[in-house]
């Protein structure tokens, strides 16, 4: 900064708000696959039945153990760096603010999954969806949901959506691939399976609770990097691989699902490595469940083949090589053009705005950019 | 290179960014420390506007709002990867007056 004489005529720079979404945004539609809205505690108590009601004077803590508060240096912002949306009014602010036409909310950090007690899990499940029913989804169409469930349980699970899985605007149902519980795929869930089939619903298997009480992966781990950055992978790894080789989409060959914060980029290996394994010691496959049941001693499909034709993955978090190659074939590699389904993770700490769809011409093309911004959601989600 | 009147020092706040149009050009200008900085405003990590962002490291560097990538407000440089780098433009004043060079 120079000290000059006195002021000459310049042309005067205007001081204005700028719009962090691309404009290109705001003319394609958008549909966001991951988004978490957190009721006030209660607003939620106000929905729960007795004996819970009276008793859980505070949203039980089990989620989280740890935050990105230390990583990020930002005391008392937690996880929902970005805001927060209790109601629908709240929600539509957000999604014109982001530039999406659509959303598909998940339950935010108001969602017990990780604690034991499943009755109390299922009494806030069923809390929450009556709240979506009754005071969310009236404001906008453009507001659709995951229900939420107690998988911990399969049949409290399968009662749940029996339930409420009657309205339209509960396009999916919401799991986790991190917690102390057999993985989703197992045949323990097929009554959460069973009574999915008697509606049009997605499975939605995200990231779960921190810490090693949740998930073994997690053991010896001490920074948010650790936790968060990269753990979820393997736990995401665990669960796609129980549904394809325990014959869950054998059983259920139109159950499609879609993964959430696991991370993709792994696929590659991930999908030639069962084909190789299935091929060449494939043989306790038969002794499953499913298969014990319906006596088949191998799969339908080649392992990789239930990837393509059942599974899909949100983007959020995107992590863009420099090398602009590199990025190609690895959108390559995923079957991204069919696979991917735009996602914002909104309000969390990695949210991705859809800024990066558009502005990576090179290697996502005109016609792909619609793909992963809604056109695979729309073919995903039977009721969008 | 351009310059452009963007008005008396005491309208831009010290200790927050305020972004301004030249020409072409979205500029993010912060006042830290008595010392006025100007500084691309979109981060190169995903587009987030660096004018909302909050000051650290004694008011040397801008943490990007969305992501808390760290710019050398000096430099433009990310304060670990260095290789990745926010634009930054020349301030001068005249008088009680600032002027951008973008």
């Amino acid at each position: 900064m120079n000290e000059l004489g006195p002021a000459v005529e310049l042309e005067r720079a205007e001081a204005i708000s700028p719009d962090p979404i691309n404009p290109k945004i705001r003319t394609l539609e958008v549909i966001d696959t991951d988004f978490h809205f957190s009721p006030k505690w209660e607003t939620l108590r106000g929905y729960l039945k007795e004996p819970f009601k009276s008793r859980l004077y505070h949203f039980p803590v089990g989620s989280l153990e740890y935050n990105p508060e230390p990583a990020n240096e930002k005391p008392g912002i937690g996880q929902d760096t970005h805001g927060t949306a209790s109601t629908g009014a709240e929600v539509i602010g957000v999604l014109d603010r982001f530039g999406t036409d659509i959303v598909i909310m998940n339950p935010g950090y108001t969602r017990p999954q990780a604690i034991f007690n499943e009755p109390v899990i299922a009494a806030i499940a069923r809390a929450h969806n009556d709240y979506l029913i009754e005071e969310v989804f009236p404001v906008s169409e453009r507001i659709k949901a995951s229900m939420m469930i107690c998988h911990r349980d399969p049949q409290m699970g399968a009662d749940e959506i029996r339930r409420v899985g009657h309205h339209r605007q509960f396009v999916g149902v919401f799991t986790s691939f991190s917690g102390l519980f057999e993985p989703i795929g197992t045949a323990k869930y097929d009554p959460i399976l069973d009574a999915m089939q008697e509606f049009d619903l997605v499975l939605t298997s995200h990231s779960e609770g921190w810490f090693p009480h949740f998930t073994p992966l997690w053991t010896g781990a001490r920074t948010w990097i650790e936790l968060f950055g990269n753990a979820p992978a393997g736990n995401c790894m665990a669960h796609l691989a129980a549904m394809i080789v325990q014959g869950m989409f054998d059983k259920y060959p139109r159950q499609k699902v879609i993964f959430q914060e696991g991370g993709y980029w792994w696929l590659p290996d991930f999908m030639l490595r069962l084909d190789d394994f299935y091929m060449s010691s494939g043989g306790d496959i038969a002794l499953t469940e499913r298969k014990l049941a319906s006596g088949e001693r191998w799969l339908h499909k080649m392992p990789s083949q239930y990837v393509l034709d059942h599974v899909r993955f949100s983007t959020q978090p995107i992590t863009i090589p420099k090398n602009r190659k590199h990025f190609g074939w690895l959108l390559e590699l995923c079957h991204a053009q069919d696979l991917f389904c735009f996602s914002s993770d909104w309000p969390h700490q990695t949210m991705d705005p859809a800024n990066w769809v558009v502005e990576n011409p090179d290697c996502i093309p005109d016609e792909m950019q619609k793909k992963l911004l809604s056109g695979n959601a729309r073919k995903l989600y039977g009721r969008l | 290179m351009k310059e452009y009147l963007l008005g008396k020092i005491e309208d831009i706040p010290e200790g927050r960014g305020r972004a301004f149009k030249a020409g072409a050009r979205t500029v993010a200008v912060f006042r830290s420390n008595g010392k006025i900085y100007a500084i691309a405003n979109r981060c190169v990590h995903k587009g987030a506007s660096i004018c909302d962002g909050d000051l650290s490291d004694n008011g040397k560097v801008v943490r990007c709002p969305w992501h808390n990538w760290a710019f050398d407000l000096e430099t433009g440089r990310h304060c670990l990867d260095r290789t990745e780098r926010l634009r930054t433009y020349e301030v001068k004043l005249a008088g009680d007056q600032v002027i951008l060079c973008a």
